[in-house]
């Protein structure tokens, strides 16, 4: 089940971007898909052949003209967000990061949830012996949802705590990684239950470091067979030093 | 922007409200498809297909998004199953085409010409209605893994005929 680039020939790459765009591909493998192409231009290219291949066929949904409301809604949106993009854009110009809504709806959620997170925090300590050295948010990298944060109160472990109920496919597992700088690459923190909080002993890893990536990926149920991550990123964060 | 939104939401909302089947779904999906077509307009590549592909590919795969994540509630929401199967029995016993295909112009519609009628049914369910293989299979009387054999092979002598 598991599909990543090295494993897959071109006639297997072909048929899952043939299926995703006609659109047959269960939700969990479509976001399979969606995830992989921000990196895997092979699979970017057949899946753009698809949709040229089959755009045709939209002419036979039979046109619906929109009620009056929806543009001065779509209006009203587009206000509120930055003004920068004109249409024209549509013929190529590039954008920044700085255009980019997910990116600043995702820093803002995951601002809101450190807020909040350390503000209970500051209420509920009352002798703060091991003052919090490093927090980290995971985000999803598509929408940028925080679905996790990273506690690290002592240099002895680490904390996972679930922001919400993720889903996973029963046939697959959550596995945790973490990399710092200068790393060979992500060492496995070991597999983690959807919606539970987990502590996990990091005193056998160096101490943490500012900017360090958490990521979890989606592997199998034994967990990833390389030892290295395989599968799709859930969520990914790296670390804060917030003292 | 109110150019592009004049001259394509009509076809958009078309095409999300036959993958949704609701109206107010439509909307909300061509609403949010236009917010995110304005916001990554820069990310698009015009070496990666035209303008208006990319926009139909967004509503598109915004609308399927949608149902594959709701999908049991659909599911819930069908109750008129044996409908499906007995209206689904009769397309089968005619071999009809469910779709007004002909006559239409677009190298894909000469090559859908060559499949057989119930397999062309699959691949039309599953682009345009949004249909999974499970609803797929319902609407055609078919074998679930039958219909699934059908479309992969379909989706092969699709490529093979369109290059």
């Amino acid at each position: 089940m598991t599909r990543y680039p090295s494993t897959d020939s071109a006639d297997e790459l072909d048929a899952l971007a043939s299926e995703y765009v006609l659109g047959t591909l269960p939700a969990e493998q479509r976001l399979e898909v969606q995830n992989r192409l921000a990196t895997d231009a092979d699979l970017r290219t057949a899946v753009d052949a698809w949709e040229g291949r089959l755009l045709a066929l939209t002419e036979l949904a039979e046109p619906h003209t929109p009620g009056p409301r929806l543009w001065s809604r779509i209006e009203r949106s587009l206000n509120s967000h930055e003004h920068r993009a004109p249409a024209q854009t549509l013929a190529g110009k590039s954008h920044s990061w700085w255009d980019l809504l997910p990116l600043w709806r995702g820093l803002a959620g995951a601002g809101l949830v450190a807020t909040l997170l350390l503000g209970s925090m500051l209420l509920t300590r009352t002798a703060p012996i091991n003052p919090t050295t490093y927090l980290v948010v995971l985000v999803a990298p598509q929408n940028q949802a925080p679905g996790w944060v990273i506690q690290a109160s002592n240099p002895e472990e680490i904390q996972l705590i679930p922001l919400g109920a993720t889903q996973v496919p029963t046939d697959k597992a959550l596995q945790f990684w973490t990399k710092a700088d200068g790393w060979q690459g992500p060492v496995s923190l070991g597999l983690v239950k959807p919606g539970q909080s987990l502590s996990i002993p990091v005193n056998k890893l160096p101490p943490l470091q500012p900017n360090q990536l958490f990521e979890l990926t989606l592997e199998n149920p034994a967990g990833s067979p390389t030892g290295k991550p395989t599968g799709p990123i859930q969520f990914i964060g790296r670390a804060v030093k917030v003292i | 922007m109110h150019d592009l939104y004049a001259r394509e939401s009509a076809r958009l909302l078309g095409v999300a409200k036959r993958i949704v089947r609701s109206d107010a779904l439509a909307e909300d999906i061509v609403h949010d498809a236009f917010i995110k077509i304005w916001t990554r307009a820069g990310t698009f590549d015009p070496a990666r297909g035209t303008a208006r592909g990319w926009i139909f590919s967004v509503t598109r795969h915004l609308a399927l998004n949608f149902m594959r994540d709701n999908a049991h509630i659909v599911q819930v929401s069908e109750q008129s199953e044996n409908a499906v199967l007995a209206e689904a029995a009769l397309d089968v016993a005619t071999e009809a085409d469910t779709f007004e295909y002909r006559a239409r112009s677009g190298r894909v519609y000469g090559c859908l010409e060559q499949l057989e009628p119930a397999r062309r049914n699959c691949i039309l369910h599953a682009y345009v209605d949004g249909y999974s293989h499970t609803e797929i299979a319902q609407k055609v009387g078919a074998p679930l893994g039958t219909v699934k054999a059908w479309i992969k092979r379909s989706l092969v002598a699709l490529r093979e005929c369109m290059g």
